[in-house]
């Protein structure tokens, strides 16, 4: 079919109601939040599941189980609850019109949605801008570095936009010859990056929410960091034992002379279960546990949790266990507040990242700190730090304690 | 396959800008007066907003803060941290979010050193409502944000009562049927971390007369090609003026307006009356 076909046809779609009966909402639609700047597009992939309808919410090639999905006559309502969120929509044939919301602090924060059935068509990423870009995030006359990704991907243009303390998930979109555009809605992560090369450089403006652009500009990365190494970002006290005492979420109180990690290199994970980037980087934690366990080594994690209570944390922390089968000891260690999980592990100095991953020695000394995790969507950079965290945990392995 | 290309370009960078008529503003406001209504947080439903400081007792008659329903409680901050003592439980408080303790709903605000506690009432609201001035179509304004000579940041109050860090955005200038005037433009945090908002607060000819004397907020939105709407109908209260037991912004220098904006929310008493200097 010719493509500008397709694409009338898709705006067509978006635009009429196609008359009832209405068929099951199972299968893919393509759905988008309208905001200030423009259309962020994303997929909702509708399945049953227990009898349960339940929607994956979709970036390109990438999704993940999301919402469960209840219907009243034409009222359809997507409940996120990892996020306190929900879209309400009204159904009208194949399409659906309605809104996003959560709370924000000063009343509701709601973005307009509207979706079709179908899929979105198959970008082609634009070659001339694809690889890293050092790029600097402008606001108020003061500027923040990023570096930003473009990949071309099974499905479009994908990409990734690294902060100094991690990147924001796989970003999915199209291009032309000169400009992109890509976008990540996870629930709650409300984002579009849209740029345009102009000689040698990259301009355009990242999205986030409903109306919130901070302009960028950036040049082809040089090799040089553009970022501030995730290990110089926090420093710890390094000459004493790394001390601790959290329960367990059975409430026992679980300390550093626990004889489980007595004697071995222990990797502390300081996680929440509402952060992306955790959910990120938990697969590759398992593979190095299964890899390295047998010799000596051992994961801690320290749960810092939305509300700080544990009776309420808890079960947020176990279906976190449970998503991936985790084997290592969880502690719930507090609330999910900056300046409140530095107060807990006073031995840090500059936490800043969920997660920042500590690595022990036999001796239960801090040798190196990591503040946030570069995810998959990174590449190269995913590639290199868990090649830092093999190296440094095989390096503490050989060492007499 | 260009085409398709173009087709998903097009959709994302050449959407259109927020629509701007009576129906747009009208569901916003229904939106937001659902809020105050429902939410267990409303600021219709706050009972108490204090400073922590050195600790406060919650509880029985004779406690900071009565509270029927908690036996004894205390709430204190140690190391950054809000900590709620009840009996024999320890409750971590996080900022800006709500933690109910026998049916009140608690949040925690502000920096470390300096927060707050609000309490939000168990019972449903009655007796509210917001009003506002008629629709105006020319009291919406394409401006155009000319950034500050001086990009520092401040420590001042949120539409919320809450203190933030803002940043100085720069200035706009809009006419009201007499000469130019030039209102500053702040950086508020928004819901997110990677979300601001850009927020005028300003004082006009009807403060005191119609609207509420401290000023009102409103809220710069973007378009397209980098301007901006500037739509007093959208103006709106800070949360003082709907319930006493909130602080309030104190006026910005500089957005004091001599023109009357007949638009956007109305005040009719009820919150904290404040007198015109």
């Amino acid at each position: 079919m010719n493509p500008l076909h397709v694409a009338l046809g898709l705006a067509a779609s978006l635009l009429a109601a196609a008359p009832p009966p209405q068929s099951p909402l199972d299968g893919r639609w393509r759905a988008v939040l309208d905001l200030s700047g423009g259309a962020l597009p994303f997929e909702l992939a509708l399945s049953r599941e227990n009898n349960r309808l339940v929607a994956a919410i979709c970036n390109g090639p990438k999704c993940a189980d999301q919402a469960v999905v209840t219907q009243r006559g034409d009222s359809v309502v997507f409940d996120i609850a990892d996020y306190a969120a929900t879209i309400v929509a009204q159904r009208k044939g194949d399409s659906l019109s309605g809104t996003y919301r959560n709370v924000g602090r000063n009343g509701p924060r709601s973005i307009p949605f509207r979706a079709s059935a179908g899929r979105w068509p198959r970008a082609v990423p634009p070659p001339a801008l694809l690889g890293s870009w050092d790029a600097w995030y402008l606001t108020d006359q003061r500027r923040s570095p990023r570096v930003i990704q473009l990949t071309a991907g099974s499905e479009g243009l994908e990409g990734a936009v690294t902060s100094n303390t991690g990147d924001l998930g796989m970003f999915w979109g199209g291009g032309t010859v000169d400009s992109f555009s890509i976008a990540r809605f996870d629930g709650v992560s409300v984002y579009i990056l849209a740029g345009r090369l102009t000689g040698d450089t990259l301009r355009g403006v990242f999205h986030a929410g409903l109306r919130t652009q901070t302009r960028f500009v950036a040049v082809r990365s040089t090799g040089a960091p553009h970022l501030t190494a995730p290990t110089e970002l926090t420093s710890a006290d390094t000459i004493n034992p790394f001390r601790f005492a959290f329960r367990d979420l059975e409430g026992r109180l679980v300390s550093q002379d626990d004889p489980r990690l007595r004697g071995k290199v222990v990797l502390v994970d300081i996680f929440g279960s509402w952060c992306v980037t955790c959910h990120e980087a938990t697969p590759d934690l398992l593979e190095l546990y299964r890899t390295y366990r047998p010799r000596g080594f051992e994961i801690l994690g320290l749960g810092y949790e939305v509300t700080g209570d544990s009776a309420q944390d808890n079960p947020q922390i176990r279906r976190f266990r449970d998503k991936f089968a985790i084997p290592w000891i969880l502690l719930h260690a507090g609330a999910s507040v900056v300046e409140e999980t530095a107060a807990s592990l006073p031995q840090l100095r500059g936490f800043t990242a969920y997660p920042t991953t500590l690595f022990l020695g036999k001796d239960g000394r801090i040798r190196e700190i990591y503040a946030g995790f570069r995810g998959p969507a990174t590449g190269a950079q995913h590639a290199k730090q868990l090649e830092d965290y093999r190296r440094i945990i095989e390096a503490l392995l050989t060492e007499v304690p | 396959m260009k085409a398709a290309r173009l087709f998903l370009l097009g959709m994302v960078l050449a959407a259109p800008a927020p629509a701007q008529s009576p129906e747009v503003v009208g569901r916003e406001r229904t939106e937001f007066a659902e809020w105050l209504a429902t939410s267990a947080v409303s600021p219709w439903r706050a009972v108490v907003v204090r400073p922590i400081g050195p600790g406060l007792t919650l509880g029985p008659a004779s406690a900071d803060i009565p509270l029927v329903g908690i036996a004894a409680g205390r709430i204190g901050e140690r190391g950054g941290r809000i900590v709620l003592s009840t009996g024999d439980r320890e409750i971590g408080l996080s900022r800006g979010r709500v933690q109910t303790v026998e049916g009140w709903p608690l949040v925690v605000n502000g920096p470390p050193g300096r927060a707050t506690l609000t309490v939000f009432g168990r019972g449903p609201v009655r007796g509210k409502s917001l009003s506002h001035y008629p629709y105006d179509p020319k009291l919406v304004f394409v401006v155009t944000l000319r950034p500050a000579a001086n990009a520092g940041t401040q420590t001042l109050l949120s539409p919320d009562g809450v203190e933030a860090v803002a940043g100085n955005a720069g200035t706009v200038q809009v006419s009201l049927g007499g000469p130019s005037r030039t209102l500053q433009v702040k950086r508020l945090p928004g819901a997110t971390a990677d979300e601001s908002e850009l927020e005028i607060y300003f004082r006009d000819g009807t403060a005191g007369k119609g609207s509420y004397p401290a000023g009102r907020f409103v809220s710069l939105l973007p378009r397209p090609d980098g301007s901006y709407i500037l739509d007093f109908n959208r103006a709106r209260n800070p949360f003082c003026a709907y319930n006493t037991v909130y602080p309030c912004p104190a006026p910005w220098s500089g957005n004091n307006l001599p023109d009357a904006v007949k638009a956007g929310e109305r005040y009719d008493g009820g919150g904290l009356e404040v007198k015109l200097p």
